[in-house]
C-alpha cells in the first residue's frame, strides 16, 4: 500500500505499526482469531500496544498536518487502523477479565472465616457446601495509594481480585482505548464480564432472588435463616466484594481520571446493589408477629451497622439511589419493630383463652411474655433508640373496664423503654386478673394470681436489666401483690375448716369449765374432717411450682392450722 | 346529591339503591358523593392523557413521558382512593363484609404490584444498556470524515444493541443468534462466547420463576363489579382501585421489558357498559394489538423510544453492511437523518429514564404506605374488639 505524503519521519514507523496491526486481525486470519496476544506473549503485547502508539500518534499529526487533500483519505485509513486495533483490544481486555475473572480465584465465602463478627461462626450450610472451593483466595491487605478518602472505614476490606499483571495489561488497553474514544465500549465490556463475576459471587453467598411475594408466602423459621444468611452475606458483600470492585476499577482506570472508574464501577456493582438489598426491603414491608421482632431487629442492627461502609463505598452521585435505598430500609425496619411492639401489646391484651389453667399454675401467657421482654432487654440498646414515645395507655380515668390504667406518677425518669416493659407487665397483669375469675374456686383464683405474679417477679430479678429497667419500686409493687394473693388464698382455703375448730358454739352456755357439747363437738370434728378431706383433696390438685413459695405458704398455713386444732 | 350525574352510569345503576335505602345516615350519604366524585375525577384523568396533542412526538403514546403522565394519574388516584376509604373511618367499618375479604384481596394485590414495580425497575436498566449501545453506534455514525473503521464500529455496536433487545424473556437467555455477532473474539472451544459477554450480564435479578404475565394474571383474579346490596360505597371503589391498580401494571409490563412476558393476556376485567371505562378499554386495545403484533417476532417491549431505536437500528445495519466509502449520496443522506434521530432518541432516554426510575420508585413507596396504613387501621380495629376477660 502506498504511503501518504508525510512530514512525519517516523513513516516507516507507521508502516510497521500499520502491519502488525493488521496481522492481529481477527476478520481477517483464522490464525489472528486463534490466538490471543496477551495471553501468549508478553512481548508481541507490547509491540502490539507500541504499535496502536504509533498509530495514535500517526494519526494526531495527519490532523494537523497541511496536507488538505491526502489528509481525509489518511485519516480514513487511520481510522480504519485504529477500527481493528480498537476491536483487537476490545477482544484481549475482555479475554483478560474473563480469564481473570473465573469463580476460582475469589471466594467469598471463605471470606467468613476472616470477618471478625462472632455470628460467622454459627453453623451456615452454604459455606460448607462451597468448601470444595476453598482455595486460592488471597487475602491481600491492598497496597496501593491512599488516594482515595474511603478506606477510612475500617471494617472495610478490599482483596485483589486480579493478579497485578492482569490489571497492568488492562490498564495498558484502556488507556489506548480511551484515549482513541473508545471508552464507552471499554465501560461496557468491563461491566458486563465483572458483573457476571459478581453474580457469580453472589450465588455462593447464597444470595437469592427471591420476590416480594415468595418471601411474605414463606414459613417464619425458614425466613429467619434466610435473614441469618443475608446478614453475613451482606456485609461480605458490602466490606470486601463491593470494595473491591471498586479498587479494581481505581487501579485500572487509575491514569484517566476519576469519572471512569466511577461510571465502570456503578456499571458493576448497581444492578447487584439493588439485588442485595431487595430482600432486606422485602423483609422490611412484611408485616410482622411478635416472634419476628428479633430477628427485624438483627437486621436492622446489621444494617445499621453497615451504613456508614455503604456510604464510603457508595459515595458518588451516581448512587445516590443505593444509599438512598438503605436508609429507606433502616427506617422500615424501625417501624416495623415500633409496629410489632405495639401489636404485642394487643396481643396479650386481647389473648383470649377462657380456660382455667388446672391448680392454679403459671399460665403459658406469662411464660411467653415475661420470657419475651427478656429477650428484649438483651435488645435494649437498639430499641432505646428505636422507641421514643410512651406506650399509649389509654385515659387513666377513662373508667373503661376493658383496658387497663396505669399510674405513671413514680415512673418519672424511666426510658420509654422501661415504661413500655412496665407496661407490658400491667396488661399481662390485667389479663390474667381476667383470668381468674373463670375459676369456680375463688381460692384457686388468689392461687392462680400468686403463681403467676410470683413468676413475673422471678423472672424480673432474674435477670439484671430487666430489673433495672423495671426499677426496684415496681418491683415491690409486685412482690406485695403476690404476697396478698397468698393471704387471700390461705384466707380463702382454710377459713371454712378454721371455721370449724372455733371456739364459738362449742362451750355450753354458762359454766366456766371447758365441758364442751359432746354431740356438737363431734358433729364439729366430723365436718372439720370431711372439709379437711375436701380441701385437701383439692389442693393437692393445686401447683405451685417455686419450691420456696410453696414452703414458705406451708408454713404459714400450719402456723394458722396448728395452733387451731390444738 | 349527585343523582343526575351524567357520566356515573357504573354507579348509576346503584343510584336507584341509593334512594330504595330508608334509614340512611349523612355519612353514606357522603360516602356515595365522595365516590361518585372519585370516579368522575379517575374518568376525567385517564382521558386527559389520552388526548394529549400528537404535536411533540416524543410524547407520543407509550413514550416515557407518556408513561410517567399514566403514572402521575395513577399516584393521584390511588391518593383519592385511599383517603376516601380510610378517612374518618375506624376498622369497624372497614372490615365487614363484604369488605373483609375484598380489602385482603387489595392488599395482596398490592404485594403483587410491588413486585411488577422491581421487575420494571430491573427492565429499566436493559433500557439504559439499550441506550448506551445506542450512543455508541451514534458516535461512530457521526465521525466525519465516516469511512470503513467508523462503519464496522457502529454495526458491532447496534447488532449488540438488537441482539439485546431480542433478549428472550425468560431469564435473559438469546432468542436467536445472527451469525454476524460472532465475527470477532472468537476462540477455539468458546464458539458461543458472545459480543460484549452481555447475555450474562443482562439476567433478569428477579426471582427465578418469576413471570410477568402470570403475575398480571394473578391479579386480575377475582377482579369482578360489585353487584346487588353491596354495590354501593367502599365495594365500588375499591373494584375502581383495583381496576386502575392492574391497568398500570399491564401498562408498564407491556412497554418495558420484564422477565417471562410470553402469554401475557390481553383482557383485563374492564366492565363494557360503563361510560368512564371507554378510556381504559379504548387504551387495552390499542396496546393488546400492537403487542400481540409484536409478540411473535419477539421484541424488547412496546416503549415508544424502544420500538423507535430498534427500526432505525436495524435500518442502519443495513446500511453500514453495505457501506463502502464514500457509499451513495442518498444512502448517506438518509442514514444521516436516521443517525439524528437516533441520537434524539438516546437524548430522550439519557433524561427520561433518571426521573421514570424515581418515579417508579415512588409508585412502590407509595403502595407499601398505603398498605401500612390499611393494615394499622385494620389492627386497631382487632385491638379494642378484644373480648372483655
Amino acid at each position: 500500500m502506498e504511503l501518504p505524503e508525510n512530514p512525519n519521519k517516523d513513516s516507516n514507523g507507521y508502516e510497521s505499526a500499520e502491519k502488525i496491526i493488521l496481522r492481529w486481525d481477527s476478520t481477517a486470519s483464522e490464525d489472528a482469531r486463534e490466538k490471543m496476544i496477551f495471553e501468549t506473549n508478553p512481548h508481541e503485547a507490547d509491540l502490539y500496544l507500541q504499535a496502536v502508539d504509533e498509530i495514535q500518534r500517526f494519526l494526531s499529526h495527519a490532523s494537523i498536518s497541511n496536507n488538505a487533500a491526502a489528509s481525509t483519505d489518511d485519516q480514513l485509513k487511520v481510522n480504519s487502523t485504529i477500527q481493528i486495533a480498537m476491536a483487537r483490544l476490545e477482544d484481549e481486555f475482555r479475554n483478560i477479565l474473563m480469564t481473570n475473572s473465573s469463580a476460582s480465584l475469589f471466594d467469598p465465602s471463605s471470606s467468613f472465616s476472616t470477618s471478625s463478627h462472632h455470628e460467622l461462626e454459627e453453623d451456615d450450610t452454604v459455606s460448607n457446601e462451597d468448601s470444595s472451593h476453598n482455595g486460592l483466595l488471597q487475602l491481600q491487605h491492598c497496597e496501593s495509594s491512599d488516594s482515595s478518602t474511603y478506606r477510612s472505614t475500617s471494617s472495610i476490606r478490599e482483596v485483589d481480585l486480579m493478579p497485578g499483571e492482569a490489571i497492568s495489561d488492562l490498564q495498558a488497553i484502556a488507556t489506548r482505548m480511551i484515549s482513541s474514544g473508545y471508552l464507552r465500549e471499554c465501560i461496557q465490556m468491563y461491566g458486563s464480564v465483572r458483573k457476571s463475576a459478581i453474580d457469580s459471587s453472589f450465588r455462593k453467598l447464597g444470595i437469592e432472588k427471591l420476590s416480594i411475594g415468595d418471601i411474605q408466602r414463606l414459613e417464619w423459621e425458614a425466613l429467619e435463616s434466610k435473614i441469618r444468611r443475608w446478614i453475613r452475606a451482606a456485609k461480605v458483600c458490602v466490606r470486601i466484594l463491593f470494595a473491591s470492585e471498586k479498587k479494581l476499577c481505581e487501579l485500572i482506570f487509575e491514569c484517566v481520571g476519576t469519572d471512569i472508574d466511577d461510571a465502570c464501577f456503578m456499571e458493576t456493582v448497581k444492578g447487584p446493589a439493588i439485588q442485595l438489598f431487595n430482600f432486606a426491603e422485602a423483609i422490611s414491608i412484611s408485616r410482622g408477629s411478635p416472634e419476628k421482632l428479633f430477628k427485624i431487629l438483627d437486621l436492622h442492627d446489621a444494617l445499621m451497622d453497615l451504613l456508614p461502609d455503604i456510604e464510603a463505598v457508595f459515595v458518588s452521585k451516581s448512587s445516590d439511589s443505593i444509599r438512598v435505598q438503605a436508609a429507606e430500609i433502616l427506617s422500615r425496619l424501625a417501624e416495623a419493630a415500633r409496629g410489632i411492639l405495639s401489636e404485642f401489646e394487643s396481643v396479650i391484651l386481647r389473648e383470649p383463652s377462657r380456660v382455667p389453667v388446672p391448680g392454679g399454675a403459671i399460665h403459658p401467657l406469662t411464660r411467653y411474655v415475661m420470657n419475651y421482654i427478656s429477650l428484649i432487654s438483651d435488645y435494649k440498646q437498639t430499641l432505646i433508640e428505636l422507641i421514643l414515645s410512651k406506650p399509649s395507655t389509654g385515659s387513666r380515668y377513662s373508667g373503661d373496664q376493658s383496658t387497663p390504667d396505669m399510674e405513671f406518677a413514680e415512673l418519672e425518669g424511666k426510658t420509654p423503654l422501661a415504661l413500655y416493659l412496665i407496661w407490658i407487665i400491667v396488661v399481662l397483669q390485667f389479663n390474667l386478673e381476667g383470668k381468674s375469675k373463670h375459676y369456680r374456686d375463688a381460692s384457686l383464683a388468689h392461687l392462680f394470681i400468686m403463681n403467676n405474679v410470683h413468676y413475673i417477679v422471678q423472672k424480673v430479678k432474674g435477670s439484671p436489666e430487666l430489673r433495672e429497667m423495671i426499677g426496684d419500686d415496681y418491683l415491690r409493687k409486685l412482690t406485695g401483690k403476690f404476697r396478698q394473693a397468698a393471704t387471700s388464698y390461705q384466707r380463702a382455703t382454710w377459713v371454712s375448716v378454721l371455721y370449724c375448730l372455733r371456739d364459738e358454739g362449742l362451750h355450753v352456755s354458762g359454766s366456766f369449765s371447758s365441758g364442751v357439747s359432746k354431740s356438737a363437738l363431734r358433729e364439729r370434728f366430723k365436718t372439720f374432717n370431711a372439709m379437711f378431706e375436701e380441701v385437701h383433696r383439692t389442693q393437692a390438685t393445686c401447683l405451685i411450682a417455686d419450691t420456696q413459695l410453696r414452703e414458705e405458704l406451708r408454713i404459714s398455713i400450719s402456723e394458722k392450722l396448728i395452733p387451731a386444732y390444738r | 346529591m349527585t343523582g343526575t350525574d351524567t357520566q356515573s352510569s357504573f354507579l348509576g345503576r346503584i343510584s336507584i339503591r341509593r334512594n330504595q335505602v330508608n334509614a340512611m345516615d349523612g355519612s353514606h350519604e357522603q360516602e356515595i358523593e365522595d365516590l361518585d366524585l372519585f370516579q368522575k375525577q379517575v374518568s376525567d384523568r385517564f382521558a386527559e392523557i389520552l388526548s394529549a396533542p400528537d404535536d411533540t412526538p416524543f410524547d407520543a403514546f407509550l413514550s416515557i413521558s407518556w408513561i410517567r403522565k399514566l403514572l402521575d394519574v395513577f399516584l393521584g388516584c390511588e391518593a383519592e382512593c385511599k383517603a376516601i376509604l380510610l378517612m374518618g373511618r375506624d376498622a369497624a367499618q372497614i372490615s365487614k363484609p363484604p369488605l373483609d375479604r375484598l380489602i385482603p384481596e387489595l392488599l395482596d394485590r398490592v404485594v403483587k404490584a410491588l413486585d411488577i414495580c422491581n421487575a420494571i425497575a430491573n427492565g429499566l436498566e436493559l433500557v439504559r444498556h439499550c441506550q448506551k449501545l445506542a450512543e455508541i453506534a451514534v458516535l461512530a455514525l457521526e465521525q466525519k470524515p465516516f469511512g470503513e473503521g467508523q462503519s464496522k464500529r457502529a454495526k458491532k455496536a447496534l447488532v449488540s444493541l438488537i441482539s439485546a433487545m431480542h433478549l428472550d424473556d425468560k431469564e435473559g437467555s438469546a432468542h436467536k443468534t445472527t451469525d454476524r455477532n460472532w465475527s470477532f473474539g472468537r476462540r477455539g472451544g468458546n464458539k458461543d462466547r458472545p459480543l460484549f459477554g452481555h447475555y450474562k450480564s443482562l439476567s433478569w435479578q428477579v426471582a427465578r420463576n418469576w413471570s410477568a404475565s402470570k403475575q398480571i394474571h394473578a391479579m386480575t383474579m377475582n377482579v369482578v363489579p360489585p353487584r346487588g346490596p353491596e354495590a354501593s360505597g367502599l365495594p365500588s371503589l375499591i373494584f375502581i382501585m383495583n381496576l386502575i391498580m392492574v391497568f398500570v401494571m399491564w401498562v408498564l409490563i407491556a412497554a418495558i421489558p420484564c422477565q417471562e412476558r410470553n402469554g401475557l393476556t390481553t383482557h383485563l376485567p374492564i366492565p363494557k357498559n360503563v361510560n368512564w371505562t371507554h378510556t381504559l378499554t379504548g387504551l387495552l386495545e390499542k396496546i393488546g394489538d400492537e403487542w400481540k403484533k409484536k409478540e411473535k417476532k419477539g421484541m424488547a417491549g412496546l416503549l415508544f423510544e424502544m420500538q423507535k431505536m430498534e427500526k432505525l437500528g436495524q435500518s442502519l445495519i443495513d446500511f453500514t453492511d453495505s457501506f463502502q466509502y464514500p457509499g451513495e449520496k442518498d444512502k448517506v443522506e438518509e442514514a444521516a437523518k436516521q443517525v439524528a434521530e437516533l441520537a434524539e432518541v438516546c437524548q430522550r432516554m439519557e433524561e427520561g429514564l433518571g426521573p421514570l426510575q424515581m418515579l417508579i420508585r415512588e409508585v412502590f413507596h407509595r403502595l407499601v404506605r398505603s398498605r401500612t396504613e390499611i393494615l394499622d387501621v385494620l389492627d386497631q380495629g382487632a385491638k379494642s374488639s378484644a373480648p372483655l376477660v
